[in-house]
């Protein structure tokens, strides 16, 4: 067990600026997902990380050792990979005992570890076959198990799950859950999807071309997104971000004004709404603004609505009983604590004072 | 336009001008003497015996060539994969800076032809005093088998997921334990294929071997040199002998050797 810091990591290749002085810190027993579009540097950070890969400049410690030099097999990691890079020409057993082998552990030692690992993972009746005689999601058991067996102080997983199928994914999720619970590892995890982000992280990093652009507990980076960027690639469908006139320190929608948190330079201000956070009423009432329906999609939990208010389209949600058609008025009222305030230039929240 | 029944023809008369002198030196060479001799030849096999073949053993200097090949084959085989794996390794895993131009130098070896090269090669080698040995012959054959053997082996590696490595480095490997551990297994077979294809191509090899030999004749050399002035089942016994251990080989490694000319034609 130990934490992961970063400091000022940067990297490049050829002329792609890679990361671009990116500082993290993954608390002892954390589970931190690094979440971000593929290209955003998210699997490089994994990979530094790891010593796989060399950074141009920055320092990684994990615990209080600085292992920016170290090789991999020094740092005490252990590694899950996409393609799980389980080892095909060793059975099972041997697979998750690879690591204790190369740690030269006693017979007993390596015994348990491995039956202890397989356990966990619910693979102890596969430990004889080959690789090849397993499905997708048991070779990821393979691979978690073969990691953990080790004991790492940290474990790096990069995308471990997106290579299976749906339903399986859902399935591995919450027990991959479950189990870094229970042993309580440390814990870095890379994907570019981000329900799994929602729902395994501790704290979830937000990565975009090369930066950490928030980093936060997930409830907070879904409600309160640090930028367009974070409120646009988290929350399926994303926020909408609606430009309003200000007037004074509030902003108007309509007939409808809101209280802005902090004093607004500019003659516009941003509003980054979530659709389920929209309230929808087929007559007028009081603190609501008026919006055309152009799209009703019906999904089973829901109807999304695609609405156009002026020349900017909004998209909401409503309760799937909900007596709606295309062409039709509706008023709509923002849930007034839900509300988060950005600045039109640079897309950055306003900060509250 | 069906160009189908066009495209069979062409291949059975390929395979007719492969096969059908492949099939008499066969059933010659298990003929007797008789039938050898017989103008005009039947088609079918004749009586079986192991008269010509018994001759071709008889005949002073077969063994010795046939040692001689074995031990210029074997030192190839060696020579080809302890250079060839590295050099495929290096092509498979590495960028650097010249790697396209490299691979196709490599090809390019092959196009210089051997004629050239072969009376200085002499000089050097009788300079050097590994003129009319094995392992001179064998240094040649090298040279000849080692472009195959890298672009096979590159080809080989490239096929082993790089994230193998990388779990046996985070699981505690160095470089060349992880190698050893995980690249080396899967990697054999193939490597096995490489190491036969050298063989079989030193075997064959019949220019380089008479010109640097004079009484450490391999096999084709010395065939080649006495074959003129030999009776037909001599010719017949050593053809067969020629082919034959070529043709199982290529035929047990047919499926790398695929490989080899996918990456050559990209």
């Amino acid at each position: 067990m130990a934490s992961i810091r970063v400091e000022n990591i940067e990297k490049t290749f050829g002329k792609f600026k890679a990361l671009s002085g990116v500082s993290l810190e993954v608390r002892d027993q954390e589970f931190v997902v690094l979440l971000g579009p593929s290209g955003c540097g998210k699997t490089t950070l994994l990979r530094i990380i790891a010593g796989l890969e060399q950074a141009d400049k920055g320092r990684v410690w994990i615990g209080d050792r600085d292992v920016t030099e170290l090789p991999p097999r020094a740092r005490k990691i252990a590694m899950v990979f996409q393609n799980y890079a389980v080892f095909p020409h060793l059975t099972v057993f041997e697979n998750i005992a690879f690591g204790l082998r190369m740690q030269k552990a006693s017979p007993e030692k390596l015994k348990a570890n491995v039956e202890r690992a397989a356990a966990l993972m619910h693979i102890e009746n596969l430990l004889e076959r080959y690789p090849a005689q397993l499905s997708g999601g048991q070779r990821q058991r393979v691979a978690v198990a073969r990691a953990l067996a080790v004991e790492p102080e940290v474990l790096l997983m990069d995308e471990p799950l997106s290579n299976l199928d749906a339903l399986l994914r859902l399935e591995m999720r919450a027990e991959l859950k479950r189990l870094l619970a229970e042993s309580r590892t440390t814990t870095l995890y890379v994907t570019h999807d981000q329900v799994e982000a929602m729902s395994l992280a501790d704290r979830i990093a937000v990565m975009n071309a090369g930066r950490v652009v928030q980093y936060d507990q997930p409830m907070k980076v879904y409600q309160e997104p640090a930028n367009t960027f974070v409120g646009g690639f988290i929350g399926s469908p994303p926020m909408n971000f609606l430009r309003l006139p200000v007037e004074g320190r509030q902003a108007k929608i309509e007939s409808l004004t809101l209280d802005l948190p902090t004093p607004v330079s500019g003659p516009e201000v941003l509003l980054g709404v979530r659709p389920e956070d929209l309230e929808a009423h087929t007559v007028q009432q009081p603190q609501t603004f008026p919006a055309e329906v152009l799209v009703v999609e019906p999904l089973g939990p829901h109807l999304l609505l695609t609405l156009s208010f002026g020349k900017q389209h909004i998209k909401a949600t409503v309760p799937p009983n909900f007596e709606v058609r295309a062409g039709q008025t509706l008023w709509l009222r923002p849930q007034p604590d839900r509300l988060r305030w950005l600045d039109p230039s640079s897309g950055q929240a306003l900060m509250m004072r | 336009m069906n160009l189908r029944p066009l495209y069979m023809l062409l291949a059975i008369v390929l395979v007719l001008w492969v096969l059908i002198p492949i099939f008499l030196i066969a059933t010659l060479a298990f003929s007797d003497r008789a039938s050898v001799f017989a103008w005009p030849k039947g088609l079918l096999p004749q009586q079986f015996s192991l008269e010509t073949i018994s001759f071709f053993f008889g005949v002073e200097g077969v063994w010795k060539a046939i040692r001689n090949s074995l031990v210029v084959a074997a030192m190839t085989l060696v020579f080809s994969v302890l250079l060839g794996a590295p050099a495929g390794y290096a092509l498979a895993r590495y960028r650097f800076a010249g790697a396209d131009a490299y691979r196709l130098l490599i090809l390019m070896t092959r196009a210089f032809p051997l004629a050239i090269l072969a009376i200085p090669l002499a000089v050097q080698f009788i300079n050097l005093g590994i003129y009319d040995t094995a392992f001179g012959v064998a240094l040649v054959h090298t040279a000849l088998a080692l472009p195959f053997a890298v672009l096979v082996t590159s080809s080989l590696f490239l096929g082993i997921p790089k994230e193998l490595e990388e779990a046996a480095w985070t699981l505690g490997c160095n470089r060349i334990q992880a190698f050893l551990r995980v690249v080396l297994p899967l990697a054999l077979p193939g490597l096995a294929a490489t190491a036969i294809f050298a063989f079989v191509i030193s075997w064959n090899e019949v220019f380089a071997a008479t010109l640097l030999t004079l009484r450490e004749r391999t096999l084709p050399a010395f065939l080649l040199t006495s074959l003129n002035d030999s009776p037909l089942p001599f010719r017949f016994a050593g053809g067969f002998f020629l082919i034959v251990p070529a043709l199982v080989f290529i035929f047990i490694i047919r499926r790398y050797l695929f490989t080899l000319w996918g990456i050559a034609n990209r």
